[in-house]
């Protein structure tokens, strides 16, 4: 990586570990040193192109680049005012177009082309567009808001999951003093042989280790481990009765048929013809036919009209 | 199985009395319906409830023989199918509105069909004499309706199964010696039970039963131990309703003569009267009926589109006062 210098002191980041580059809107850079020094009245002008900053408009440069730095700021300018949606256009040609003309607004702002003009064409874009920008406004910042709740709740459960955790670990030490506290008070008191003792408390110990374990498989939000994807979609579990399975009653309406251990057992496959070779490569055996026989011999044998 | 099905549910009825009053009912609604639009001759000529039956029961020896000299030989199954429907069809339509021949022939196909024993309407009609290719074309018309008064409830559980059941349950915990030697009695019994209501009235496992018992008494022998104590395991509350359906079946196909030919061939005359021309694949009304089916959309469009214009052509000419021009 190349060193990060700081094009007024000269500072590199080597000689300086802590070396901080700081960036303002004219996407030229300046070390924290180098702003706290020039800026200690709260606003100057850049040091390189000489145009008004403001200190509190400084922020830490994140990209090693700093056009990519005034490009961000640039863009975000604009499309603070440039706000429309693919919704609000008819065709998706024309919203192309648009995206387009954004795009060729910011480049020649970056790239400082025919500036005067640009501007020119924003502040017009503003007065044309004046309610619609407005009430694009208020529909992102209602979606904002909505996250900000979900983000919010996150933040309520997560603290109640950890007050429980902890008084779970205090619980948990507690009993555990209580275990040693009986084991010593058996081993004084008892006439039982002591390692047999130990032996019963620590089989105890172990099982109670056990059920504390299987615990946290979910977030505090329901959601599994590693699920996390879709949790902006979940919105608390459906609560139904659990399906129970129930055995089907074969109604024979008669007596008894022999069932298939007995067919096997017996000798009734004696008397079916058995399955040739290509038969049995189909799947077939003769138990099946066998079994359906006997079956229906004795369904519906007590059959009464009513 | 059996307990579940349609035919449990739908079409099991209480006694011979029941059955008879629906064919009853269903006579009456077809002269109720119909009895007016006929002529005086016609009107004469209705038959009764009972002549109806008369005819269905000849005709049931008609398909009777017609499945038994099938070729390729069909299997016993799609007999019993057939039989079935037929049974069911009549319960509720008079042999006036729909003639027993045309029903007949269909309901084997259908029963073809339904048990899986595969054969092509051409195969079909090969069997059939007279004109194969009306034949046809009566079967495949007549299908749907079939279906449709059967409520599509095609399948039909057979006793031959049941025997077989029974035979091996026999062979093993029976001290019977040999007992593939009832097969005849079996099949002789259930051939008769084929003209018979019995399949409208019993499970198929009981008709099973009987034909079993009543084969091992012709050939005297003795399988009460076996179905008092093998299969019932000794419980007598069902003995009596079992032994009571048995003795029924047995007794119901005692008297099985067919109708004598006369009296076949008076009914007959009288049926081609009064029945029902809408269905008759030899009438006018049919004839145009099915043309009218047939017809595509668009022919009748062109017809119509056609005879519009020839008036127009005319109405011109009328107001110019002068023929249309020869191009």
């Amino acid at each position: 990586m190349e060193d990060q210098v700081c094009p007024r002191c000269r500072t590199t980041k080597y000689r300086n570990p802590s070396l901080k580059l700081m960036v303002n809107v004219c996407g030229h850079s300046l070390c924290e040193n180098c702003v706290d020094l020039l800026f200690l009245k709260g606003s100057g002008s850049c040091p390189e192109c000489h145009v008004p900053l403001r200190r509190s408009n400084f922020r830490v440069q994140l990209f090693e680049d700093p056009n990519v730095e005034k490009e961000v700021d640039i863009r975000k300018r604009v499309l603070r005012d440039f706000n429309k949606k693919e919704d609000d256009f008819a065709t998706l040609e024309e919203y192309n177009d648009y995206l387009e003309q954004v795009e060729e607004i910011i480049y020649n702002l970056v790239n400082g082309i025919d500036t005067f003009e640009t501007n020119r064409r924003i502040e017009q874009y503003k007065k044309e567009n004046k309610e619609s920008i407005m009430k694009n406004k208020v529909k992102i910042g209602r979606s904002e808001l909505e996250l900000e709740e979900l983000i919010e709740e996150e933040k309520q459960k997560e603290q109640m999951r950890r007050i429980g955790v902890l008084r779970e670990e205090t619980e948990v030490k507690k009993r555990k003093i209580r275990a040693k506290e009986a084991l010593i008070d058996e081993l004084m008191f008892s006439h039982g042989n002591a390692k047999e003792i130990v032996k019963t408390f620590q089989t105890m110990e172990d099982e109670e280790e056990e059920k504390i374990v299987e615990k946290a498989t979910h977030f505090s939000t329901g959601i599994k481990f590693g699920k996390s994807g879709e949790y902006l979609l979940h919105h608390g579990q459906e609560e139904a009765p659990l399906y129970t399975y129930v055995a089907p009653i074969f109604e024979t309406e008669g007596p008894r048929a022999p069932n298939i251990e007995e067919v096997l057992s017996g000798t009734y496959l004696e008397h079916v013809r058995a399955p040739g070779l290509d038969e049995r490569a189909g799947g077939f055996e003769s138990t099946i036919s066998c079994l359906r026989a006997l079956q229906e011999a004795v369904v519906g044998l007590y059959f009464k009209s009513s | 199985m059996f307990p579940k099905s349609s035919q449990r549910r739908n079409w099991m009825f209480k006694d011979e009395a029941e059955l008879q009053s629906l064919r009853v009912a269903a006579n009456k609604k077809f002269v109720d319906e119909f009895k007016s639009r006929l002529d005086p001759n016609a009107q004469q000529a209705m038959l009764s409830a009972e002549e109806e039956k008369t005819l269905l029961r000849f005709y049931e020896f008609q398909m009777r023989d017609l499945c038994k000299r099938f070729v390729p030989p069909m299997p016993k199954a799609v007999i019993g199918c057939a039989f079935n429907y037929f049974k069911r069809f009549y319960l509720n339509n008079s042999v006036m509105n729909y003639h027993p021949k045309e029903i007949l022939v269909t309901c084997v196909y259908l029963a073809c069909k339904v048990e899986e024993f595969n054969v092509s309407i051409g195969q079909f009609v090969a069997n059939i004499k007279g004109d194969r290719e009306k034949a046809a074309d009566i079967i495949i018309n007549n299908e749907l309706q079939l279906m449709q008064q059967l409520n599509y409830h095609l399948t039909i559980h057979n006793p031959f199964r049941p025997v077989e059941g029974f035979l091996i349950d026999i062979k093993v915990r029976s001290n019977l010696k040999n007992p593939e030697k009832l097969r005849a009695g079996i099949d002789e019994l259930l051939d008769k039970l084929y003209l018979t209501d019995a399949c409208l009235l019993y499970s198929p496992s009981q008709i099973a039963l009987a034909s079993i018992l009543h084969s091992a008494s012709k050939n005297q022998e003795n399988l009460d131990l076996y179905v008092t104590q093998t299969l019932l395991g000794g419980d007598p509350s069902r003995l009596t309703d079992l032994i009571e359906a048995v003795r029924k079946i047995r007794s119901s196909c005692k008297i099985n003569e067919p109708p004598s030919r006369e009296v076949i061939k008076n009914l007959e005359k009288r049926l081609e009267v009064c029945r029902n021309e809408e269905n008759n694949p030899d009438s006018q009304v049919y004839k145009e009926r099915m043309a009218e089916l047939v017809e595509d959309d668009e022919e009748r469009a062109a017809r119509r589109y056609a005879k519009v214009s020839r008036k127009q052509a005319q109405t011109e000419a009328q107001l110019l006062g002068v023929a249309p021009l020869d191009t």
